[in-house]
């Protein structure tokens, strides 16, 4: 009985939480003036071509390409400095080491919106502003220290010996870390990938402040003429709103548990 | 072996490369705003050295400190609000049934948005004419209550609360329930013999063991209030009357609205002197309560 109250109270509860999810899906299949009159309902009939509108409306094609070049590019740049460094980090011991891992740990306290404004100055005085590297690089050298955080950690636990009879075959420290150090640490990498793919798609604080141009604009950036532009045309808010959002809740619903592990650590940079 | 020298140029080829990103795009930024704070800068043309008349001006504006209040806002909630819902959710999610899996995916869910998604979502809930909150309370038979929620300066505040709120339960749910299974199971057995169980082993026992997941928590509540820019942004930028504006919402809008970079520059130094100022604050605090 008190299993059986307990258990409704939390399907409620999560039915409650993905309510307005719902709602925004449901919406995107009505009409305007069925969004109006009936808000809880199901639509009459199911308005697909809001999808092919929304999509076209806001340039959701250039803003998708924009994301996947702008996402995939940094998250190559940070899985692969970001593991160097860390092997380094973890492996190896020289002057300055602690030095330089405190300063990276450092970087999970400093609020990236903080920097916005000297970041902006700077961009626009080496003629940045306005490219794809305003947005892949600052997202890169932001995510480094949660990758060197997360692979060094990993790494830290692996036996010596490993390396040693790599070193003693004749292998090099290239060698090493891209036959022992990368398989090894595949798991943490994983984890790194998934926080960054989904910080850098979903990001929106530098693209609104280091792109204009209409061809450079990301998911995010396009998606916000919703907020004021055509605001008042709600089928195509919520039809855009859900075909950006797609990406994101595929990805969760195939990898949840590493999403969940690897927002439990990211969370250490919120 | 390979040499020395070998090993020491194979260390700072690996390292340079994230290094010069890392301290060229996040560390340095912090030095520049500092620096430019110290001007009186339109963004083109001359800077004019104005020594710290920039600082003064913000800690002696009423808007700066509104918008200080409303990122304390932002920490009650995120305390008062998340850490209590999340450890409850913990409690009651422990065993992990695929029912329970399936609770605890769904209240992680909307940590996978773009908080422009959820904001537009939640803009359109709160619409006085359309949204979803007052056709609920029409329906309920409560229509004296409907309100235009975001345009109300006295409680717009506490009306995007609630999306931050829904927003970052995830989470804290994940280190609370990471560390509940932490427990030994000994633990238990012993608190049940002793005969501690409902609300009394919760304080006596649970809270103890895992007082130092509690207190990352809350210092991650008290850091994470200084970055809730974009929903507020998408939401109400910072009105009605900066009813909702929050310090990286008031550096925004100095820079890019009314183009004082130096001014901004300022705002920026101030916030990352507060939030290093709250998270050492708050862990010293945290400390204390543990001896």
């Amino acid at each position: 009985m008190k299993q059986m109250l307990v258990s409704s109270s939390l399907g409620i509860y999560a039915l409650v939480t993905l309510y307005p999810l719902m709602w925004l899906f449901m919406s995107a299949l009505k009409t305007n003036a069925e969004f109006y009159a009936s808000p809880f309902g199901l639509p009459a009939t199911w308005q697909w071509s809001n999808f092919a509108r929304a999509w076209e409306v806001s340039g959701m094609g250039t803003a998708m390409v924009n994301s996947l070049i702008v996402t995939s590019t940094a998250l190559v740049l940070t899985l692969l400095l970001g593991a160097l460094a860390a092997y380094v980090l973890a492996r190896f011991s020289f002057r300055g080491r602690s030095i330089i891992h405190l300063l990276f740990v450092l970087g999970m306290l400093i609020p990236i919106h903080s920097t916005l404004v000297p970041l902006f100055i700077m961009m626009s005085k080496m003629g940045m502003l306005n490219t794809y590297a305003a947005l892949i690089l600052p997202y890169t050298a932001f995510e480094l220290p949660i990758a060197v955080f997360v692979v060094a950690a990993y790494l830290a636990n692996i036996p010596k010996e490993m390396e040693e009879a790599a070193l003693v075959d004749g292998s090099n420290y290239y060698g090493i870390f891209y036959r022992i150090m990368l398989p090894v640490a595949l798991p943490a990498l994983a984890t790194v990938a998934i926080l960054g793919f989904l910080r850098f798609w979903n990001d929106f604080a530098f693209a609104l402040v280091f792109i204009n141009s209409p061809a450079l604009k990301t998911l995010p950036l396009s998606l916000s003429v919703f907020a004021t532009g055509y605001a008042t045309d709600y089928k195509l808010t919520m039809a855009a709103l859900s075909l950006a959002a797609l990406p994101t809740i595929v990805i969760y619903i195939l990898f949840q548990e590493q999403v969940m592990k690897g927002m439990a650590a990211g969370a250490v940079k919120g | 072996m390979r040499s020395w020298s070998h090993q020491r140029s194979f260390i700072a080829i690996s390292l340079t490369p994230a290094l010069l990103l890392y301290v060229l795009f996040v560390i340095v930024p912090i030095f520049w705003s500092a620096y430019y704070g110290f001007f009186d800068w339109k963004g083109l043309g001359e800077a004019r050295f104005i020594g710290l008349d920039n600082f003064v001006e913000a800690l002696t504006d009423p808007v700066f400190w509104l918008s200080f209040k409303n990122n304390m806002i932002v920490v009650a909630a995120s305390v008062f609000g998340q850490v209590p819902i999340a450890l409850l959710l913990a409690l009651l999610l422990k065993r992990g049934t695929w029912f329970q899996r399936f609770i605890r995916s769904a209240v992680f869910m909307p940590m996978v948005l773009s908080s422009v998604v959820i904001g537009i979502i939640w803009s359109n809930i709160y619409h006085p004419q359309t949204g979803l909150l007052n056709a609920l309370l029409t329906a309920v038979g409560l229509e004296e209550w409907k309100h235009a929620w975001l345009s109300d300066p006295s409680i717009a505040m506490w009306m995007i609360a609630i999306p931050l709120i829904w927003n970052y339960i995830g989470p804290y749910l994940i280190m609370f329930l990471a560390a509940l299974h932490s427990i030994p199971s000994e633990l238990d057995d012993a608190a049940q013999l002793d005969g501690a169980v409902g609300l009394r082993k919760l304080v006596q026992i649970t809270l103890p063991l895992i007082w130092d997941t509690l207190k990352v928590a809350i210092v991650l509540c008290i850091s994470g209030s200084l970055k809730a820019f974009d929903l507020i942004y998408v939401m109400t930028n910072g009105g009605p009357a900066h009813a909702t504006e929050l310090l990286a919402s008031y550096m925004y809008n100095s820079t890019f609205t009314v183009y004082r970079f130096g001014y901004g520059s300022a705002v920026s130094t101030l916030i990352v002197i507060i939030s290093l100022l709250m998270v050492a604050g708050s862990q010293r605090l945290m400390r204390k309560e543990t001896h």
